[in-house]
């Protein structure tokens, strides 16, 4: 196992491949983008797991290869394999490891304890260490390797079916059966190719260890095998497997920005019928005082230069961060002053990370570094899908103290964003938080504006974390602006986290305005319509495009003029990312 | 939306400051966040580098000018936003300069000018007179319409407010209108708002911070030590 990219998990950009160094089993898919793995409600959905026993050079990892590619349209599918789990070794039995005398084959050789622990703890969407282990040294290395944010887990190992703690944990169990001479002879052949060794001592150690291993752990755990798949000649069962595994997938994954909408207004009229309501106690919206709506003013200023605008909004930051700030506890601290005089005051919190959620976070970066010179600021680049409108996680980096579960429980996050329209972006990068062991309440979401829609979202999900707003605007309307597919890129002109758009074909608009003067869609119904101008007329969403599917990837729908939805707060300060970079 | 009144707000009373130090209608101190408590304990620190201090000075100055700025005039502006819908919000009315009392009130012209970019900053020295004690003018060098505009008068530290005093006579000589002065200040004696207060009831001082008083120097106690010496020398 060496595995040497340390942020190999994280999905990127236009990528569609595989990460991985030769001779490494541990491997990692990533293609475009993580959609989300959580309801609106906040919980994570688990991820799919298979496990994949068989013995060895039997094939487990040409299958695992077969389910991973064709996955290929899931963000994020990872081949986990046993080999990493085997136990620290004391000196004697390295010794008898540099001499082939080490039974590697036995079950107890796996620590099957931290196996199922580490499996666990991605199978619920957490993030964890996995150890390495080193066959050079024949020995578990000091080293861990983070591991965070799959969608699909497969795990492969000649005992992978063997522990009950492990079994409990599959979705899928798959046994390879090949028979024992197919197996030797690959062995042979893969041994001395690839790791060096002679024709005697692999056939020493087969006859010692491999064979009866086989005979009594792995070929008796095919009986808890779902389905047993042979190791050679098998195009037809991988191919059922297959169907099997994106069947299953696509009845988890969701769609839900717009179900998010829906709900933060039934939210709101519930609550409030004449739209006035006591702001949570969890919200801090800064005190409007005539400074402060002269800001906004000229924020929200459609003719406010560029120039301008960024100075306000670096200003409009600090007086944000230092309002979050009141809410870090301080601890009592003894110092004394030029005079010579003891004085009793306060000090600080190390504990103290900023992330922004990019492109639209970083107006705030500026304003936290402005107040707290050496804080560790992370990222978490989330974008819209322009298919879908759903938000997608493309890459994530986040500081030591968050990434490390031993640290990660008493950090406080400030959480930057510029602003919340539907809470679509903002709900992800809290799971994402969640998923690493940070506490709840230990984050402050920042942010310049919010819809009120989005504060319910958001709150419902996570009910005790802080939220410090410059403003709270009443409505989210659906705005529709024609495009050209061209000009588009996913993110850049796509929109920003929280700016969300959605992309309408042609066809689909003409088909939908039709449908649309005969059956109005109740979905669909958010109260910007009328406002709309000439050009930016009602379309209904097709039941199709509701239905909870993973983005595949459609051929033949590009090079059309098209329209991009967009979720708005209004009155808004508009595209805030663009209006501050661009 | 709270909605934004056309005229000068009024100075709330303050009752804020920890050591119940009686204040007069015209000054305001911040709230003792636990944040401002634990910046202060880093300016005050005899051991603080001037890195840290600077920076933390800064941050301060900041929230004083922030707090001075909520003071001054507004009047209502409709405005339409990116997405083409109106918003009522307000524009400043009104211009504004800064005066520092040199030297130690230069070090706040930056973090005014943080707050107001390309803002004109007049400068005014004042010493003490070896055969009069007396604080006496040595140098003004201010914007030729001061007397048109708000003045953000910059000094961090309040003792006796002898300076003070005589820089605000210096600014109404020039024009200036008493209640368009807004007096900056890090940290303040009882003693000095006082004195200042009540010569000039209509001026509005701000400050972070009262202590408790002064020692027989005229030093502010627990102070920070010389303001000026710890930022700039």
């Amino acid at each position: 196992m060496s595995e040497s990219h340390p942020d190999h998990l994280h999905p990127r950009p236009n990528l569609q491949s595989r990460i991985s160094t030769p001779g490494s089993k541990n491997e990692v898919m990533v293609s475009h983008g993580r959609a989300p793995w959580y309801g609106p409600d906040g919980k994570n959905i688990e991820a799919y797991v298979v496990g994949i026993a068989g013995g060895s050079a039997s094939g487990k990892t040409s299958v695992a290869r077969a389910i991973l590619s064709a996955l290929n349209y899931v963000p994020t599918v990872l081949i986990l394999s046993q080999d990493s789990f085997y136990n620290a070794h004391t000196d004697e039995e390295i010794e008898l490891a540099f001499n082939n005398d080490l039974d590697l084959d036995h079950p107890n050789a796996i620590d099957s304890a931290l196996f199922a622990k580490c499996l666990m703890d991605l199978k619920q969407g957490k993030a964890t260490e996995i150890p390495t282990y080193s066959f050079v040294h024949h020995q578990r290395m000091p080293e861990k390797k983070y591991i965070y944010g799959a969608s699909v887990i497969i795990v492969e190992g000649i005992m992978a079916l063997q522990s009950p703690e492990l079994r409990s944990l599959y979705d899928l169990k798959v046994f390879v059966n090949c028979d024992s001479d197919l197996m030797l002879a690959r062995r042979i052949k893969r041994d001395v190719k690839e790791r060096g060794r002679d024709v005697d001592g692999i056939l020493d150690q087969y006859l010692r260890f491999v064979k009866s291993s086989y005979d009594n752990f792995v070929q008796p755990s095919s009986r808890y095998a779902d389905i047993i798949v042979p190791g050679s000649s098998n195009q037809l069962a991988i191919e059922l497997l297959v169907d099997h595994v994106k069947r299953q997938l696509d009845t988890r994954s969701l769609r839900f920005r717009k179900q998010l909408a829906q709900m933060g207004e039934d939210e709101t009229k519930l609550r409030a019928p004449n739209g006035d309501e006591p702001l949570d106690k969890q919200v801090i919206l800064l005190e409007q005082t005539n400074q402060l709506l002269g800001l906004m003013t000229i924020l929200r200023d459609r003719t406010t230069s560029r120039g301008d605008f960024i100075f306000y909004a670096d200003r409009l930051s600090t007086i944000v961060v230092e309002k979050a700030l009141t809410l870090i506890p301080c601890k009592p601290k003894t110092i004394r002053t030029p005079l010579g005089l003891d004085y009793q005051g306060l000090g600080g919190d190390d504990n103290l990370v900023g992330i922004s959620i990019l492109r639209s976070g970083g107006p705030f970066s500026h304003g936290l570094r402005r107040v707290i010179r050496d804080v560790p600021i992370g990222g978490m680049l989330i974008q819209s899908d322009p298919k879908t409108g759903e938000p997608l996680l493309l890459k994530s980096d986040l500081p030591h103290s968050v990434k490390s579960t031993e640290t990660s429980g008493d950090v406080k996050v400030l959480l930057l964003d510029s602003q919340m329209g539907t809470g679509a972006a903002a709900l992800m990068a809290i799971r994402v938080l969640l998923d690493h062991g940070v506490l709840e309440s230990n984050i402050i979401f920042l942010t310049y504006l919010i819809a009120k829609q989005a504060l319910h979202s958001v709150l419902r999900a996570f009910p005790t974390i802080h939220i410090v707003t410059a403003a709270i605007d009443p409505k989210l309307d659906e705005m529709h602006i024609p495009y050209n597919r061209s000009t588009l890129v996913l993110g850049e002109s796509a929109g920003e986290a929280d700016f969300a758009i959605r992309l309408v074909d042609e066809s689909d608009r003409d088909h939908g305005v039709d449908k649309d003067q005969e059956k109005p869609d109740n979905r669909d119904g958010l109260k910007s319509e009328k406002e709309l101008g000439a050009e930016k007329f009602r379309i209904p969403i097709k039941k199709d495009m509701e239905t909870l599917k993973f983005s595949r990837s459609r051929a033949g729908r590009d090079e059309r003029v098209g329209e991009k939805r967009a979720w708005v707060i209004s009155p808004g300060m508009g595209h805030i990312g663009d209006r501050y970079y661009m | 939306m709270s909605s934004p009144t056309p005229t000068t707000t009024c100075l709330p009373a303050s009752g804020t400051n920890v050591n119940k130090a009686h204040l007069p209608e015209g000054a305001l101190v911040l709230a003792p966040t636990r944040q401002l408590q634990s910046l202060l304990t880093i300016i005050r620190d005899e051991k603080t580098q001037r890195g840290d201090f600077v920076f933390t000075s800064d941050r301060i100055i900041r929230l004083l000018v922030e707090e001075g700025l909520n003071h001054l005039p507004v009047v209502p502006k409709n405005v339409i936003t990116p997405v083409g819908k109106e918003y009522e919000g307000v524009s400043f009315q009104g211009r504004i300069c800064g005066v520092s009392i040199m030297r130690a009130g230069e070090a706040m012209e930056a973090g005014l000018r943080d707050c107001c970019r390309s803002v004109r900053i007049g400068k005014i020295l004042i010493q003490r007179d070896e055969e009069t004690f007396q604080p006496k003018l040595f140098y003004a060098k201010l914007p030729d319409d001061i007397s048109q505009r708000f003045v953000l008068l910059l000094d961090p530290m309040l003792a006796t407010g002898g300076s003070c005093l005589k820089a605000i006579e210096v600014l109404i000589d020039h024009g200036v209108q008493e209640e368009k002065i807004l007096f900056l200040n890090l940290i303040a004696s009882p003693e000095g708002i006082k004195n200042v207060c009540t010569r000039f009831p209509k001026l509005r001082l701000i400050t972070a911070w009262v202590d408790e008083g002064l020692d027989s120097n005229s030093y502010i106690v627990p102070g920070l030590g010389d303001f000026g010496d710890r930022y700039f020398l």
